[in-house]
């Protein structure tokens, strides 16, 4: 029973900070129907960077994260400025090369300048763990998983409270319809990349201490990613967070009662049975039928 | 107070519109009937913005609007009710309503006061107000999307085809709708399939065939030409045309 509960708790705190990683792709893809793959580089770039810090000044990774946030944000505006804009209104497709082709850029410079060797950031508290009770709770995770589920909830914040935010949603439902009260396609859709380029600040910096790294971890990383929001639902936030916490779960809880690696795998035949089932995910769009 | 000269316009390359000539009066209700393919919908789509005139010019009130962005055009005082899909399907009802005043969110004052008149006008409004869009019937969705583009008090109100998949009695709702804001001032510019109903509510109409107006007159001159009579509302008032357009 005690098993059953650390990797349940455990895979929640996992699945938290997944959420966290997914929620920019999803939101992107919502958007402007932009599959961003290279939102992996964007993680890793921002963990070579919080690595950077930490092991040059000392600060704490998952607070480096106030640095690199900002950072990101300035980052995915001036992409999405400069190149993804000009592949407005072409084919899904279109976006999967382009951002692809992004993603090994990240990576080829990322080799160039850091080499291709495994990091991992490791504060203090790397590996100390919390007890409640019989469970074990590693700090990391415990932060990690903090960190994202205050990100989460200002993004929530900002997506539901805000003109912004509501802006940025009407435009992902239905975007001649935004046109029509006045949302401007442009200015909406480069706020919402640099956003969800912004989540990869955090979620960046919290990857550098619970998982090592080197440049090619994106190819890694956004198959994961791919995986939540597909399994969501593209373009669902509460899909993003289902999807995420579900990857945690089959993760621990294989690694527990089966094999470590068995883990992911277990996860892709989820998504496989869940999509038969339900083609457009979880969370994917479904009211009336003649709905937008 | 509104009008077209010579517009032409179209989607990809080819011109839907072949010169389009139309002037709506201020305060009036003018229909525009035609066959399918006519050009009434792409009429609204330039002069709300969506799509922009190749030649000729649309102006509001002697100031030339053809080539504003939408949200300038909302700022002059036309709002559009397209044909459908106008609504944020995964949004509440009031948040939908509430998107209709983005231009003015700033002062939220006259939002907050836009807001409650509307919901006066439009009971749907507050009945629905947390229930999702996506969810409402197509009557219910009409009201919403016409209270939606109340919240800029409009000068001039475009609306694409109202009646479209609505029953009788959402029908008259929508059309008692339309009604009250005429009477209230707001100019009405409407595409109409249903002939009848559309040149029973309106002041003026306009007939359009092959991207051009082919007839304008008050609406009652419109339903009683004899063409319009045989080819629209299944003749009786004057001699049959042997062939259509």
């Amino acid at each position: 029973m005690t098993h059953l509960v650390q990797a349940i708790t455990l895979g929640l705190l996992i699945g938290g900070v997944y959420a966290l990683m997914a929620s920019g792709l999803t939101l992107i893809f919502g958007v402007m129907r932009i599959i961003n793959i290279a939102q992996g580089a964007f993680l890793v770039l921002v963990a070579m960077l919080t690595w950077w810090l930490w092991h040059e000044t000392g600060i704490d990774p998952i607070l480096a994260s106030v640095v690199t946030t900002p950072l990101m944000f300035g980052f995915g505006w001036v992409v999405y400025r400069l190149m993804i804009s000009r592949i407005r209104g072409s084919s899904a497709s279109m976006s999967v090369l382009l951002t692809f082709g992004f993603a090994l850029v990240i990576e080829g410079v990322l080799n160039v300048v850091a080499g291709n060797k495994f990091r991992s950031a490791t504060p203090s508290y790397f590996e100390e763990s919390f007890r409640v009770g019989e469970i074990s709770l590693p700090k990391a995770q415990v932060f990690g998983f903090l960190a994202a589920m205050a990100v989460l909830g200002a993004l929530y914040f900002v997506l539901t409270r805000t003109w912004t935010g509501r802006a940025i949603r009407a435009a992902t439902q239905n975007p001649s319809g935004a046109a029509l009260v006045g949302v401007g396609a442009t200015g909406t859709a480069a706020l919402a990349f640099a956003i969800g380029s912004a989540t990869t600040g955090v979620g960046g910096s919290i990857l550098s201490v619970l998982y090592p790294f080197f440049p090619a971890s994106h190819y890694d990383w956004i198959s994961r990613l791919l995986g939540i929001v597909v399994l969501g639902g593209m373009g669902s936030l509460p899909g993003a967070l289902a999807g995420a916490a579900i990857l945690g779960l089959a993760e621990t809880l294989t690694a527990t009662y089966g094999s470590l690696g068995w883990s992911t795998l277990v996860f892709y035949v989820v998504i496989m049975a869940v999509l038969l089932i339900r083609p457009q995910g979880l969370f994917g769009a479904k009211l009336r039928e003649d709905a937008v | 107070m509104l009008s077209l000269n010579g517009v032409f316009a179209g989607y990809g390359g080819g011109s839907v519109l072949q010169g389009v000539d139309l002037e709506c009066g201020k305060q009036s209700i003018t229909c525009i009937v035609g066959p399918n393919g006519a050009g009434k919908s792409t009429v609204l789509r330039v002069i709300s913005g969506l799509l922009r005139p190749s030649k000729g010019e649309v102006s509001m009130d002697g100031e030339p609007i053809g080539h504003h962005a939408p949200d300038e055009i909302l700022r002059k005082g036309i709002t559009q009710v397209p044909q459908s899909h106008a609504l944020f399907p995964a949004m509440s009802v009031h948040e939908n309503v509430l998107m209709g005043g983005y231009l003015i969110r700033k002062d939220r004052k006259l939002l907050r006061e836009r807001l409650d008149r509307v919901k006066d006008r439009v009971p749907i409004v507050a009945a629905r107000a947390q229930e999702h869009a996506g969810n409402l019937s197509g009557g219910q969705r009409r009201m919403v999307e016409i209270a939606r583009c109340l919240m800029l008090d409009p000068k001039v109100i475009l609306l694409d085809e109202p009646s479209l998949g609505l029953d009788p009695r959402s029908l008259a709702g929508v059309a008692d709708l339309i009604h009250e804001l005429h009477q209230a001032g707001t100019t009405v510019l409407l595409v109409e399939q249903n002939v009848r109903l559309g040149l029973g509510l309106a002041t003026h109409g306009v007939v359009m065939e092959g991207g051009k107006v082919r007839l304008t007159g008050t609406a009652a001159e419109i339903r009683d030409h004899p063409e319009i009579s045989s080819l629209y509302l299944g003749g009786g008032a004057g001699p049959r045309v042997a062939s259509g357009p």
